[in-house]
């Protein structure tokens, strides 16, 4: 816990000091101007819960997947990630708990979503199940942060973590459905999507904002948070074996 | 003379550096997988919306984006050089910066524009969007204006910030998504108040995705013409101002120390 506090509190200072790692915060605002200007250009303003959360999922997969990668990327160019995996600590929890802080500040981009939506469009995003909203939000941000403790095992390997990171994020938008729903997706996808956790939590976020009941709630909530904690665990153990693994190899440093 | 030199030898080294971040394999499937999923993600919004015509904006314009977001990325090579310490050594040569900066981002441009025409030939059979024979065929000298337009664009915004090294993927990633929002890709310009319409026109990609747009659509040669006027002029303009204002930039960092290595 300590460790994972620490970390915590050392990606809060690198968000203070590096205005690059606020860009979801200046780019959330953007997205949803240009998703609201579509909907309302083709005058379907029944869909304005589709434009004030996708951008917070953007803004959510880009906080986790560059903070993972940036991570361990400038613990190499620092010369620090040797010291951190000696350290008595535990790798992951220090790891995870500067992903998860990260993650954490991304829940601005709700209110800035929805700000945008409502200043510049008029448009108001009512949150019709409260008890549902919060639930999915919280198993989304513990999801987002899992998966991102498994993708930061990778990019532990990787030469070029970014190179990746940057290709990682239009494929799970889509995968994930987070403006268009998986069920307009060709159906040779869907089983792809079926495992990728975006697509449960954008869902039942959407679900939450609209006036229906919500069919399936748990079932959903159970497969977010399922997916989600799969991220965590392979992430915790493919961590273990890279870092015996790079030891001994004498890799760790490679960069 | 020395200048081609000093082109050809910025390019060269440009090129290096693209295959030192790129292997073949992670361009096709990390890269290009990124391109069409990009694409598909704007034309699935026209799904959503049930519409052909909403498809076929959608597409066409976040496919020609591409080239305009690849051209926008060159805008990380001037502080990638302070990062590598041979800023001052380029400062301190005889050669032009912004010549060698120009050059140097060449191969982003070419990769941009090939990405872009890369996504409209994959997605756009995939939605059924048709491709009129032979017109179709000038979508590619259209598309790498659109890209160079777009480059001579990010080249002025290097110069801008090439002192705070710190706002620079910063000032990248909002160029890209103000871009999207205001060029056309996603909804025609004539949407916006004529304020903002007048001012977006002053933009790389508008006119050219507009050309783009009528070639497809069959519009009259005039149309098609008077936009590609549109975006020369935008290209030349941002060009112009560009190697005007990069120097006094460069001087003005070096004036105030704040173009060094560690900063």
């Amino acid at each position: 816990m300590r460790a994972f506090l620490a970390g915590a509190r050392v990606q809060l200072r690198f968000m203070v000091a590096y205005p690059d790692s606020l860009i979801p915060f200046f780019t959330a605002p953007l997205f949803t101007i240009v998703f609201m200007l579509v909907f309302k250009h083709a005058g379907r303003q029944d869909l304005t819960a589709y434009a004030a959360i996708a951008p917070v999922f953007i803004a959510l997969w880009w906080l986790a997947l560059f903070n993972s990668g940036w991570t361990i990327t400038t613990e190499r160019w620092n010369g620090t990630l040797e010291m951190l995996v000696a350290a008595p600590s535990s790798f992951g929890a220090v790891i995870f708990g500067r992903i998860a802080a990260t993650t954490a500040v991304g829940t601005l981009s709700f209110f800035e979503a929805w700000i945008v939506a409502r200043l510049i469009f008029g448009a108001t995003v009512t949150i019709h199940h409260w008890g549902a909203f919060v639930l999915t939000a919280f198993a989304t941000l513990a999801a987002m942060a899992g998966t991102a403790v498994g993708m930061a095992a990778l990019f532990v390997l990787a030469r070029n973590a970014v190179t990746f990171s940057n290709s990682a994020s239009y494929p799970f938008y889509v995968l994930g459905g987070i403006l268009v729903p998986v069920s307009l997706l060709p159906h040779w996808v869907r089983p792809l999507s079926a495992v990728v956790f975006l697509s449960w939590s954008a869902d039942l976020l959407r679900a939450t904002l609209d006036a229906a009941p919500i069919h399936d709630f748990w079932p959903h909530l159970g497969m977010v948070v399922l997916l989600g904690a799969c991220g965590y665990a392979v992430g915790l153990a493919a961590l273990r074996v890279i870092l015996v693994r790079v030891r001994g190899s004498g890799e760790l440093s490679t960069t | 003379m020395s200048t081609v030199r000093v082109v050809w030898y910025s390019v060269l080294s440009g090129a290096n550096d693209y295959w030192s971040i790129f292997t073949l394999k992670s361009w096709v499937f990390g890269w290009v997988i990124r391109v069409v999923s990009q694409v598909t993600f704007f034309a699935l919004i026209g799904t959503l919306l049930q519409s052909e015509a909403q498809t076929n904006f959608l597409l066409v314009g976040n496919a020609v984006m591409v080239a305009g977001m690849g051209a926008t990325f060159a805008l990380h090579q001037p502080t990638s050089e302070r990062g590598n310490g041979t800023l001052s050594l380029l400062l301190a040569s005889p050669s032009r910066p912004v010549v060698v900066m120009l050059a140097r981002g060449l191969y982003v441009v070419a990769d941009a524009i090939w990405s872009a025409l890369l996504g409209l030939a994959i997605v756009g059979p995939a939605f059924g969007l048709e491709f009129p024979w032979p017109r179709a065929l000038l979508v590619i000298p259209l598309t790498a204006l659109v890209g160079i337009s777009a480059y001579c664009f990010s080249t002025f915004l290097a110069g801008v910030i090439i002192a705070h090294r710190n706002i620079n993927n910063l000032v990248v990633n909002t160029t890209i998504v103000a871009l999207m929002a205001l060029c056309g890709v996603n909804v025609p310009v004539s949407y916006f108040p004529d304020w903002l319409e007048r001012i977006v026109e002053l933009l790389p990609i508008t006119d050219g995705l507009e050309a783009i747009r009528g070639v497809l659509a069959g519009d009259p040669w005039s149309s098609v013409a008077a936009h590609v006027g549109g975006e020369l002029l935008a290209a030349s303009g941002w060009l112009a101002i560009a190697l005007l204002t990069f120097g006094r930039f460069i001087r003005a960092g070096q004036r105030d120390g704040s173009l060094e290595f560690a900063s």
